[in-house]
């Protein structure tokens, strides 16, 4: 045992939010903590770390047996130094332990540590990853380097926080691999997911969590093949097969895109990163756009929306041309296409209540009366399931799947006609994500519902829409039916990427 | 009391100097009789300066001169800065932020007391010139400031989410940008008042803008110091007026700021 927790409590300002958790971690293997957001998982991985949230009273205890603890956050870049480049991060922490060396041969010494904690970092293309920035590695391999930087201080655990969270089918192969392929040196994981099917494929010992408690506890294959406790069988519940739209109820064409060539500035120059020949979308249809993550999916959203200004090409709502930048829309082309962020949390004002900016919406677009926007806002609200209660507090006290329906009910107000969400549900937890898809479906069926584009990596996400587009390197690859596409692939990029979720169990269901 | 204890220090150090300087002058009778130059006692409880005048007369009116001048002084830079800085970071226009902020850049080449002392010795100001004069050198530095902090807040997915709703240009940058570079630029104004009140005492010192007789803490710093050593109050007692003011300024910023951050860590098991 190297690792074991007794009993841990953690409370703040009165609200619990780890209560009596106790799990014993063994060397080589992973042990998972599953649960919708705000279960405790991560309070209860940073505890081993000792670190608490501001304010925490904690009780218990955690042992853990001469080993540091490595923590793989969610977001890696936030940890590494910016200005620095990779070698010289992981080359000053192996300098601290070869002091004792003659110094002649520290040099060759650290080199070979860092070389070592790559190697067991599952970095391969070693050489280059040194040589650059940060910000210039993908998340996959920021995520590997601060990985190297633990297990060269001598980490023999090593938390992993939502590994896969945000990532394609391809690369959450491929994280997944690589977790193991560290397990299988020796190394503890610890693994905080709600990606059940990385969980399903990694993880020897299953904890699940709920509202900071231990509701079921085990080996992998019995909870999740076996589940005793309903929570976990509402967790592991089959993804939503019912198509969001009414096939039948698809209208006139509204929105098209013509001959689009979008760029992103890097450095100096222009480089053109998505180009679309003709994209079209139907009131009353969802289209879903699948791709991995740099393949110009949400350069293509914010396209239509107005928010990247440096395209040419057409975008036509009702045969007319939107004008490329939000800025010279008018109000009525400002409400027809609405976009939900990815980041709800981001996308808020921290410090103004929910209500008050989803009202601001029917205030600025449709020239509504302050009272009159609030009422309508507080309708539009409760309708997605938020009490009036909770949308009165500031962004901050939301949990994440409430800020995303908060987000959607401000794009509603604007009654629009497309609606683009971009990687709405990636981030949250599979139960929060099956009741906000349920939500979109229920909109998009209504009568005069909008057309929405769907923007996702997630085949289970888009396996209901009625049509996919699968974008590769800025280009679409394939277009049609998403039954079509996801069961009879024609291109072999589509056949790729269905085959990584394919082989771990979790096969789209059409 | 934990609003006590966070603002006490501050408040009381800020406070001498800031009361002298703004109550100062109403509280001064007639001046005193004037008595040898540089002299302690004899009814002068701080002694007298270097034309025999009473340190305490010349205390109380000198405040308000080098407090005001400071203040106004940085206000106005903020008044300039902060529409050029919020402009410049909130439009896509290239040309408007070169044109807005390139200006700012070719004054900050120029050493700030240079530049003071060249419009001095050509039109030499007044008071409310010097303020002028001394906010017209900081606005660059405060402009910079108000851009950089705001680029940031600008990018967030926030000011693309109210511009979806079609929000004002007003409400997008003072609603929300303005609000959520407070804090930055709070700590910026308490280090700003520090460099203008430095800026303004040295003017004072150098004689611009004053007489050089005139009751003002930076003028009398200058003209007793050569009497330093035989009367040292004369000297001392602005001085550390000067100081408290920056001190407390800087404080008190700190304290607010505090209020507003997250608290202390948990504790360990």
């Amino acid at each position: 045992m190297i690792v074991t927790v007794t009993g841990l409590t953690v409370e703040v300002e009165g609200r619990t939010l780890v209560d009596r958790v106790s799990l014993r971690i063994r060397p080589g293997t992973v042990t998972a903590l599953v649960g919708a957001s705000g279960s405790g998982k991560t309070t209860t991985g940073l505890a081993l770390l000792g670190e608490y949230p501001p304010g925490a009273r904690v009780t218990g205890d955690v042992a853990v047996h001469g080993t540091r603890i490595g923590y793989v956050p969610q977001h890696p870049a936030a940890v590494l130094n910016p200005a620095r480049r990779t070698g010289a991060l992981l080359l000053d922490l192996a300098r601290q332990q070869v002091r004792d060396l003659p110094r002649s041969q520290r040099r060759t010494a650290a080199r070979l540590r860092v070389t070592a904690a790559l190697a067991d970092a599952q970095l391969d293309d070693a050489e280059e990853v040194l040589s650059r920035y940060p910000h210039q590695l993908s998340g996959g391999q920021q995520q590997r380097v601060v990985l190297a930087q633990a297990l060269l201080l001598g980490a023999r655990v090593v938390i992993a926080d939502e590994p896969t969270t945000g990532q394609d089918a391809l690369t959450k192969r491929r994280i997944v691999d690589q977790l193991a392929q560290v397990a299988g040196r020796g190394i503890a994981v610890l693994l905080l997911s709600h990606d059940l099917d990385v969980v399903r494929e990694l993880a020897d010992e299953v904890v699940v969590l709920r509202g900071g408690r231990v509701v079921e506890q085990g080996p992998g294959h019995r909870i999740l093949d076996a589940p005793a406790h309903p929570w976990t069988k509402e967790l592991l519940a089959e993804p939503r097969a019912l198509p969001y739209a009414d096939p039948e109820h698809a209208g006139a064409e509204i929105l098209t895109v013509s001959g689009l060539t979008a760029r992103h500035r890097t450095g100096g120059a222009r480089v053109p990163v998505l180009s679309v020949d003709r994209l079209t979308l139907r009131s009353g249809e969802c289209l879903a756009v699948v791709g991995r993550s740099g393949s110009g999916k949400t350069t293509l959203a914010r396209c239509l929306a107005g928010l990247h200004r440096d395209h040419t090409g057409q975008i036509l709502l009702d045969g007319e041309p939107l004008p490329r930048s939000l800025r010279d829309r008018s109000r009525e082309q400002l409400a027809a296409v609405q976009y939900v962020f990815q980041d709800a949390r981001a996308a808020f004002d921290e410090h103004r209540p929910v209500l008050d900016q989803v009202a601001r919406t029917a205030v600025r677009l449709h020239g509504a009366g302050s009272q009159e926007a609030t009422a309508e806002a507080r309708r539009v609200l409760t309708d997605l399931g938020l009490d009036d209660s909770l949308v009165r507090r500031l962004p901050g006290r939301l949990s994440g799947g409430e800020l995303q329906r908060a987000a959607l009910a401000r794009a509603l107000l604007a009654r629009p006609r497309v609606l683009v969400c971009d990687e709405i549900t990636s981030g949250l937890d599979p139960v929060t994500r099956r009741s906000l898809l349920d939500l979109l479906a229920t909109l998009v069926r209504r009568k005069d519902g909008p057309g929405v584009v769907l923007i996702t990596h997630d085949l289970d996400t888009a396996a209901p829409a009625t049509r996919v587009a699968v974008l590769d390197g800025g280009e679409v690859v394939e277009e049609g039916p998403a039954e079509q596409i996801l069961t009879a692939p024609r291109h072999p990029f589509t056949v790729s990427l269905l085959g990584a979720s394919d082989r771990w169990g979790a096969a789209v269901r059409p | 009391m934990k609003r006590l204890r966070r603002y006490g220090p501050g408040v009381a150090v800020a406070a001498i100097p800031l009361g002298l300087a703004l109550v100062g002058p109403f509280l001064v009778g007639e001046p005193p009789a004037r008595a040898a130059s540089f002299t302690l006692g004899g009814g002068h409880r701080l002694g007298t300066d270097f034309v025999g005048r009473d340190v305490v007369h010349q205390v109380l009116l000198g405040g308000r001169p080098v407090v005001l001048v400071a203040l106004a002084a940085t206000a106005l830079a903020y008044l300039v800065a902060l529409p050029i800085g919020l402009i410049s970071a909130l439009t896509h226009r290239r040309w408007l932020e070169e044109v807005l902020m390139r200006p700012p850049d070719v004054l900050l080449a120029v050493p700030s007391l240079l530049m003071i002392l060249l419009v001095a010795a050509a039109f030499p100001p007044g008071a409310a010139g010097l303020a002028l004069l001394v906010a017209f050198v900081s606005i660059p530095d405060a402009a910079r400031i108000v851009r950089a902090a705001a680029a940031e807040a600008a990018s967030r997915p926030a000011v693309e989410a109210l511009r979806m709703q079609g929000e004002s240009w007003w409400r997008l940058a003072v609603g929300y940008v303005g609000r959520s570079i407070l804090r930055t630029l709070a700590a910026d104004a308490g280090i700003r008042l520090t460099g203008v009140l430095y800026l303004v005492a040295t003017a004072a010192f150098l004689g611009i803008g004053v007489a050089p007789d005139a009751a003002d803490w930076a003028v009398m710093v200058d003209r007793n110091r050569t009497g330093l050593l035989i009367q040292p109050w004369a000297v001392v007692v602005p001085a550390l007026l000067i100081v408290a003011l920056t001190m407390g300024a800087n404080l008190l910023v700190d304290a607010a700021m505090e209020s507003r951050g997250p608290s202390r860590k948990g504790r360990r098991p």
